[in-house]
């Protein structure tokens, strides 16, 4: 993370980060979302073997969660479906940040039509309700995770784009940027150096945030059927496949759908103190 | 709390007097309808569809209560079958005085419109006329006001028409009203998919999509109801329905939760009910060639790996019961035999002897759906998958929309399917031909499975007329299918219903027909 | 407008072609297990999917000028008269609960940025946290068995009790219907059948805005003219309501396009929840059945409605803010 910090910043934006009490609960949430998805295997037991018998069983030392329809240890399938959470949050924005970039980056250094071509393009895709169009693309790919990541990063990348050709427009007429081009630096050369740098900081800042909505948005997928296959211990598939047991077993749906809210609540707190302490200009 | 419960106290006084309309003569039947796209009885092949068009429309023969196997009088108040040269003649004799809702009395003509316009929209369920009656336009001749003469061919058989005639497809249309609201050439098909031209004992007043449809008593009708109003809601999600039930939003609710059935029995205020279906949910594997299905010693391995009691007691939980043969309880023929019990380590030998003794990884297709029972799918798959292991194989379990599933069913492309299947009419030859015959291009077409076997013992039960004589090919089918087809039956599903005790008179037979008239409210 | 047209062709271009990238077989979908192969051809014939890609293309875009979206392969009804039938009950619910994104949002953020950092602010800060990370559909369920069950104070599902007997359909939202009948008890009903959804629906977007609300009227609070008035002795109410509202109410205006267009997307899940027979179920039951003609016209519809309230916010930005002009 520190490594995305431009180097011309001093220490001081780390500092600033220490005193936001909002940026450290998020940090200590992430932190422990993903201690818990990494050491899943060590600390819960196995999230898909079953015990019919012990359906839909109330907490106790045993099953901490309880256990869900076909028996199996909620707490199992929590702990196991943290790493797909962040394993889908962070597929989608980088999958999104990429397409965004090259989007954005063509768009701003090609200029003239295909700028407006590029730039319409993102309009439409910014027009669409994304999650609709999510559902549409997972429907026709077929659905699994994989192709979640994919149908929520198609919606999902439009405002990078933007955002880099932008920065790209507004690096351009600043001094330092004509004056190397008067030296007769390359162009390719001016956008790596220069250019890009530049860009991240609002990137970075615009992923953090991204990250919990495409969990969100990942989850709702799943939750109507166009997401994580059985027995794939995903968050928003198990609040989908427990809700009807609600009223005798309400831990089943209720411990998926809290890491839900802590882990979408991270990223935002996150994204929250990451445009305090680095982009000023943004803050609240 | 104390200031919702009171603006919902204001809400509900203010609304009283819209409530309090003729409870008792109006029900509310809660239950997933989203199948629902048409109320034209030639056209509906849904099983919500057939519910609603069997209330509008009456049929010239019928069933009653939960007996599949007596035909009773309906607009026919008798018939026959003679042998003719080259056909079977099947005489119907209406009852004079039976009204259509816009008066018109039924005669034969409706009849005869009724047939030839089956025949002429080709609707989903138009191959019980065509393929299985085998009935052509013409051959449906009226000899006068009340006696109509349906002639087809000797390959078929009249039995099966008749039992066809019961459903919704044989609803008599009112000819005079349909015609004069066809359009061009569509036989009144768009204006009956909104309204009802039948002689049945309710007619549709409203249908708000997606919502409800509301039915009212027909005035004209010879069967009078005894409620004035029926409401059907449309309700998915489980849970939800059971709420609705327990605060009076609904009357009945189809399709419960085993859970919400055990915690409602035990409720004074209502009652349970597991109605008998004829569906089967079934493993369906592929034994083309290359397929390790193929080997008839893989499939005995999946079959004594399934550990069908506890699918049946633990997950289905009496919402369906254990079955193992092709023929479902409630038709002839039916064999109560289970010869396959769990035994892991047999199925292990057995996956060695094939020559997988480090097990076998195939894909498990299934649907995102309900499953029969008011089970998703995915929850039997998983269960499924979980047993399977045991016996030392592998299946990953893909849960797809169940269009994709059927497409890559009928297309002869899975490894195992998770389905379900409802014979098309309510005879045992309506499993026992797409089962085990491969020429009729059906399920055992589907995995391959061609055996000569099993195709003579399934057309010669088709054939055979005497009773004992069916009884006893259907054993040997039953059981020859079940030791070498490509099948695992699972379970035959019931549907779990919840009533409210007010509720008197309801029935639903295995095939899904409710008659409404019989129903009744207490105060 | 010429964006909104190029926006509709650019929606109905990608919905055609991600309905054809992956080979799927809607006739299968539309007719079910039992049906026979020469039934499937039929179907397949009649709709037109045994053209090549290209030729579909051009046949659906050829009727799309003439105002046809084609047909449902699901309800087998012309997806246009589905829209007519699911539309207004979502136009409803999003009303509604674009209703409660306002009434919360707005007041909540104002009250938190004058008692900045005091106990109210805390409060409406954590409460829009907790509300901006909360999966809706777990609300809605939740709620519904908490409030609809437990507690019985307000239907589980619907639009109208069943013992209610509907208005007549005019405009298709129950409530403006009832209304138009002047059938009071029926408006009342709808009423109370709508606030569940309306609330798990809005929810989302009030949290968003208070956030939102807060920022900007902290902002404009530390101004040098608010300053100024309040220095000159004009009451702290008058300031918030004369200047500073006027002023925070820019940006809060431009995040409301894209709330509203966002609670027509939160409208899959909810109404699939309530059984609320709006786009969002119609959509989300067309997809599951790969009705691609469907879902064409869904998204193509939510796709104009959202470029038009784009549209109509621009104007009232222009209409608020003198400085910009359109030409």
């Amino acid at each position: 993370m520190a490594a995305v910090v431009p180097a011309n910043r001093p220490a001081r934006p780390l500092r600033r980060f220490l005193r936001n009490p909002g940026g450290l609960i998020g940090l200590f949430l992430l932190v422990l979302l993903i201690l818990v998805a990494l050491l899943a295997p060590l600390i819960a037991p196995d999230p898909i073997s079953q015990n019919i018998a012990l359906r839909l069983q109330p907490p106790s030392s045993a099953y901490w969660l309880g256990t869900d329809q076909l028996g199996r240890d909620v707490w199992a399938r929590v702990a196991h479906g943290a790493g797909i959470s962040l394993r889908v949050g962070f597929g989608v924005v980088m999958l999104a940040v990429v397409i965004g970039v090259v989007v954005g980056l063509l768009a701003g250094t090609l200029g003239g039509a295909w700028d407006n071509l590029l730039m319409r393009l993102t309009d439409i895709f910014f027009a669409f309700p994304s999650l609709i169009l999510a559902m549409a693309i997972a429907a026709a790919l077929g659905p699994n995770l994989n192709n979640t990541i994919v149908a929520v990063a198609l919606v999902s990348w439009p405002i990078y784009a933007r955002l880099v050709r932008a920065n790209v427009l507004a690096l351009r007429e600043r001094e330092f940027v004509e004056a190397a081009r008067a030296l007769g630096a390359p162009w390719n050369r001016l956008m790596l150096r220069h250019l890009l740098p530049n860009t991240l900081t609002p990137i970075f800042v615009q992923a953090s945030f991204d990250v919990g909505g495409a969990i969100l948005t990942a989850a709702g997928l799943s939750f109507i059927g166009f997401g994580a296959q059985p027995p794939t211990p995903e968050w928003g598939a198990m609040v989908s496949e427990t809700r009807s047991y609600i009223a005798e077993a309400i831990w089943a749906p209720t411990a998926p759908a809290i890491g839900i809210l802590l882990t979408v609540l991270a990223f935002n707190l996150l994204g929250d103190a990451l445009r305090d302490v680095l982009d000023p200009r943004g803050r609240d | 709390m104390k200031l919702l419960k009171a603006v919902g106290l204001i809400a509900a006084i203010s609304l009283g007097s819209a409530l309090a309309q003729d409870r008792t003569q109006t029900l509310i039947y809660g239950g997933d309808w989203s199948d629902l796209i048409t109320m034209d009885p030639q056209v509906s092949y849904e099983f919500s569809g057939g519910l609603v068009t069997d209330n509008l429309y009456e049929t010239l023969v019928k069933y009653e209560g939960a007996d599949l196997s007596t035909l009773k009088p309906g607009l026919a108040e008798s018939w026959k079958v003679d042998r003719g040269r080259d056909t079977w003649d099947i005489t119907f004799r209406l009852r004079r005085g039976s009204k259509f809702s816009s008066g018109n009395e039924v005669t034969a003509k409706d009849v005869v419109y009724t047939f030839e316009r089956a025949l002429a929209i080709k609707g989903p369920g138009s191959f019980l006329f065509t393929e299985i009656a085998q009935l052509k336009p013409g051959a449906t001749r009226a000899v006068d006001n009340y006696t109509v003469v349906v002639s087809i061919p000797k390959t078929a058989s009249p039995g099966s028409f008749l039992s066809i005639l019961t459903f919704n497809i044989g609803g008599i249309v009112d000819s005079e009203t349909v015609q004069k609201n066809a359009k061009g050439n569509d036989f009144g098909k768009e204006w009956l998919t909104n309204n009802s031209a039948g002689s049945g004992p309710f007619r549709l007043v409203r249908w708000d999509r997606g919502s409800q449809v509301l039915l009212e008593a027909n005035p004209n009708a010879r069967i009078k109801p005894k409620l004035q109003r029926v409401i059907l809601r449309e309700i998915k999600e489980p849970a939800v329905l059971r709420t609705a039930l327990e605060s009076g939003e609904i009357d009945i609710a189809e399709g419960l939760t085993p859970e919400a059935l055990r915690a409602l029995s035990n409720n004074p205020r209502f009652r349970t009910l597991k109605a008998d279906s004829l569906r089967l949910n079934y493993l369906g594997m592929n034994v083309k060639e290359g397929s390790p299905f193929a080997n008839k010693l893989v499939r005995d391995a999946v079959r004594y790996s399934i550990n069908q009691d506890e699918l049946v007691n633990g997950l289905v939980q009496g919402n369906g019961t254990k079955i193992q043969t092709l023929i479902p309880k409630g038709l002839l023929g039916y064999d109560p035999r289970t010869p396959y019990t769990f035994d892991p380590a047999r199925a292990k030998r057995l996956l060695a002897q094939a020559g997988y003794p480090n097990g076998l990884e195939f894909e498990l297709l299934v649907s995102t759906g309900i499953c029969g029972g008011g089970i998703p799918c995915a929850d039997i798959a998983a269960k499924i998958q979980s047993d399977l292991a045991k016996g030392g194989f592998k299946a990953n379990v893909k849960a797809i929309a169940n269009a994709e599933v059927l497409r890559t069913y009928r297309a002869q492309n899975h490894q195992m399917v998770l389905v379900g299947w409802s014979p098309d009419f309510p005879d045992p030859d309506g499993n026992a031909t797409p089962w085990a015959d491969f020429n009729a291009r059906s399920l055992a077409w589907r995995n391959v499975w061609n055996d000569p076997t099993a195709i003579r013992l399934a057309n010669q039960a088709a054939l055979e007329t005497e009773p004992a004589k069916r009884v006893a090919l259907y054993r040997l089918l039953t059981d020859y299918v079940l030791k070498n087809g490509p099948y695992a039956v699972l379970y035959q599903p019931a549907v779990p219903l919840g009533l409210s005790v007010k509720v008197e008179g309801y029935v639903r037979n295995a095939q899904g027909q409710v008659r409404f008239e019989n129903i009744s409210k207490l105060p | 407008m010429f964006f909104v047209v190029f926006v509709a062709w650019g929606v109905t271009f990608t919905t055609f072609f991600i309905a054809n990238v992956v080979p799927i077989d809607p006739a299968i979908a539309a007719l079910g297990d039992n049906a026979r192969e020469e039934q499937i051809k039929e179907f397949r014939e009649h709709y037109g999917l045994d053209k090549p890609i290209w030729q579909q293309y051009l046949i659906y875009m050829g009727r799309l000028l003439s105002g046809d979206l084609g047909n449902s392969l699901r309800t087998g009804r012309a997806v246009l008269e589905d829209l007519k039938e699911f539309f207004p009950a979502t136009l409803e619910l999003s009303v509604a609960a674009f209703l409660v994104t306002l009434l919360l949002g707005v007041p909540a953020g104002i009250l938190a940025a004058l008692r900045q950092n005091k106990a109210s602010d805390v409060t409406v800060r954590i409460l829009a946290l907790i509300g901006g990370a909360t999966p809706v559909f777990f609300l809605a369920v939740l709620l519904q068995f908490v409030l609809a069950r437990q507690l019985d104070l307000l239907p589980v599902q619907g639009r109208l009790d069943g013992f209610t007997f509907p208005p007549p359909r005019v405009t298709g939202m129950m409530g403006i219907d009832a209304l138009l009948a002047r059938d009071w008890a029926a408006f009342l009903d709808s009423l109370r059948h709508m606030v569940l959804p309306a609330f798990v629906l809005g929810m989302f977007s009030a949290a968003i805005l208070a956030r939102m609300t807060r920022a900007t009227m902290l902002e404009v609070l530390s101004q040098d003219y608010i300053r100024t008035a309040r220095a000159k002795g004009v009451p702290g109410r008058a300031v918030v309501f004369r200047h500073a509202l006027k002023n925070a109410s820019l940006p809060v205006l431009t995040l409301l396009g894209g709330l509203l267009g966002g609670l027509l997307s939160g409208a899959v899940l909810t109404e699939t929840i309530f059984s609320w027979p709006g786009i969002g179920r119609y959509v989300t039951q067309s997809a599951t059945s790969l009705d691609f003609p469907a879902v064409m016209g869904v998204t193509l519809l939510v796709g104009l409605v959202y470029a038009l309230i784009n549209l109509v916010v621009d104007l009232l930005y222009a209409f608020l803010d003198p400085r910009i002009r359109y030409a």
